[in-house]
């Protein structure tokens, strides 16, 4: 299932004085099976562009397709859409309001008009999903840790059996465990799940090691994009949208500059340690 | 009360809470703790051990259930003085949105000294100094709901400069920024903090932690270690097994030691990793 953004371009209160610019001529392809990351800073239309995902928000002008049904068709059927396309936004766990958590996970496919008994095995199967035993299904959900909350949250989506999951910083908040096991569960459901992952997120760090395509805004527009490491090489412009590149690229870039011949595509800490010890065994010989 | 040179000081602080199912729970436990004046203290730790029920001690939103605390020498038990000691260590939260009260920035920056009962003149010349302070005078006139994050934080903070505070206290203000955000939020804390403020941060970037005087880890509500970052740092393996990390630099100087590498294990920013790895130039 694709998801095809034709030169999307958006404007909050139009026609009025506080008309805001937010997407200007946006356009991108996002196929079957991508991980792909958005970064950008504040402002720079990085959750806009998420809600036209799903048909949250309606283009100004230009046009979203997603699985071949136009978005900003007339009747559209957009209950349709969403099945497909879960969106998870800052903080979901503010969105948790059943008394348990097994009623919330079951809130979505009930109105979707599953059964009972596929209602009960998705239940199950999404918990497991993001690493939570069965045995708190029966507990209220205001009575986890942050942590969990927020997995529950992903839990309800994920019942709806998406094929695409946007997820807007879905760390935000979250210590460095916390942090690590959410995106290792995206990480799980990208691999095994089969699914399209979108992750917006301000950690350059998680950007550069999961995903497999970076698209950076700014000022409502595309600013760069392509794999991590053709992205982060590109530190002065990054830079200046005041975007960072994660340490150990600034690291060899530092080293670079000391005229030591080390690659500077590197990406995590793992590829920075072998490289620098490519190098160094090299001057010991 | 014994006259110190301490900004903050807690003794054998304990706080414990029934939650609404009965329950008791131990938030904190036998916390000791000394802030001098002017230092620049971080505190982490995992999410439920402590860090922000030991913040809200020292402005007296909580009180202790064991021990006390002292704040510029003031028990914050002392129901007379409560807003002395709030006027002397100010709370900055996470959320900006929650914090902005007012239509327009100096309005909202003029609250609190309003609320302390301080003439009109010199609540005027506050805001002006306080928004100087932040960076964010030439946005007086403007509607807090418009401003980006981390400037929305850095009025937040200006609402608590004109307070004229010793302390100020902060809790996570950066989780919700982006980077850009987060950094305009750390400039203006560290200038506060040589202009003689003394800073208590709370956050989860172990890199925001680099540059402090001092680190202080909570885990279960103890404080399991306190010291310089490079002390603190090194104990990677037991960081890791509270939950928490190091910065990427010094994890990558960790795992070229353990190949055999020499470098120091105490390496926090890119340059001494550049230094150390180019030692002739």
């Amino acid at each position: 299932m694709s998801i095809i953004v034709e030169n999307v371009s958006y404007t909050y209160m139009p026609g009025t004085t506080f008309a805001v610019s937010a997407l200007d001529n946006v356009s991108l392809t996002i196929q079957d099976g991508e991980f792909v990351g958005i970064i950008g800073p504040t402002g720079s239309g990085k959750s806009t562009l998420v809600q036209h995902l799903n048909g949250l928000l309606r283009p100004t002008s230009g046009r979203v397709i997603v699985d071949g049904i136009d978005l900003s068709a007339k009747r559209v059927d957009l209950k349709k859409v969403r099945r497909h396309v879960g969106v998870i936004f800052q903080y979901p766990e503010h969105q948790l309001f059943e008394e348990t958590v097994y009623k919330d996970i079951a809130f979505g496919p009930k109105n979707l008009g599953v059964s009972d008994d596929e209602i009960e095995r998705r239940v199950y199967e999404a918990i497991a999903q993001v690493g939570l035993g069965k045995e708190i299904l029966g507990r209220s959900p205001f009575e986890l840790s942050g942590g969990q909350m927020r997995r529950v949250a992903i839990a309800g989506v994920l019942a709806m059996k998406p094929t695409t999951l946007v997820l807007d910083e879905p760390a935000a908040g979250l210590d460095p465990q916390g942090r690590d096991e959410i995106l290792s569960h995206v990480r799980d459901l990208h691999q095994q799940g089969n699914l399209t992952v979108i992750l917006v997120s301000h950690s350059m760090e998680d950007v550069a090691r999961l995903v497999s395509r970076v698209i950076v805004m700014d000022k409502g527009r595309i600013f760069l994009e392509g794999t991590p490491r053709e992205v982060f090489r590109k530190k002065d412009d990054l830079k200046r949208i005041g975007l960072d590149v994660p340490q150990v690229v600034q690291l060899v870039q530092k080293l670079k500059d000391k005229g030591i011949d080390i690659r500077t595509d590197v990406l995590t800490i793992d590829e920075a340690k072998s490289e620098i010890l490519r190098i160094l065994r090299r001057s010991t010989q | 009360m014994s006259a110190n040179m301490d900004m903050i000081t807690a003794q054998g602080l304990g706080h414990r809470y029934k939650t609404a199912e009965g329950s008791e729970v131990q938030a904190l436990q036998n916390v000791n703790l000394k802030v001098p004046r002017g230092q620049f203290v971080v505190i982490i730790g995992r999410n439920g051990s402590g860090k922000s029920t030991l913040a809200k001690h020292l402005n007296a939103l909580l009180q202790p259930t064991e021990g006390r605390v002292l704040v510029n020498g003031i028990d914050t038990k002392d129901g007379e003085r409560i807003w002395e000691v709030r006027q002397t260590a100010g709370m900055v939260f996470q959320n900006p949105d929650n914090q902005l009260v007012a239509t327009t920035v100096e309005e909202d920056v003029a609250f609190g000294p309003e609320n302390l009962g301080i003439p009109p003149a010199d609540i005027r010349s506050r805001v002006r100094q306080s928004l100087l302070a932040v960076g964010m005078a030439e946005y007086a006139k403007h509607a807090p709901h418009l401003l980006s994050g981390g400037q929305k934080q850095r009025v937040a903070i200006a609402g608590i400069l004109a307070m004229k505070p010793k302390c100020i206290i902060l809790d996570e203000p950066t989780a919700m920024l982006d980077p850009s955000g987060r950094e305009e939020v750390l400039q203006t804390v560290k200038k506060l903090n040589r202009e003689g403020i003394t800073v208590i941060h709370i956050t989860h970037h172990m890199d925001e932690a680099v540059e402090a005087d001092r680190v202080i880890v909570m885990d279960d509500g103890k404080v399991i270690l306190d010291g310089s970052p490079r002390q603190v740092f090194r104990q990677v393996d037991k960081l890791k097994a509270v939950g928490l990390n190091v910065p990427q630099i010094t994890e990558l100087a960790q795992q070229l030691r353990n190949a055999g590498v020499e470098i120091a294990d105490d390496i926090l920013t890119i340059d001494e990793m550049v230094a150390s790895l180019c030692p002739s130039s």
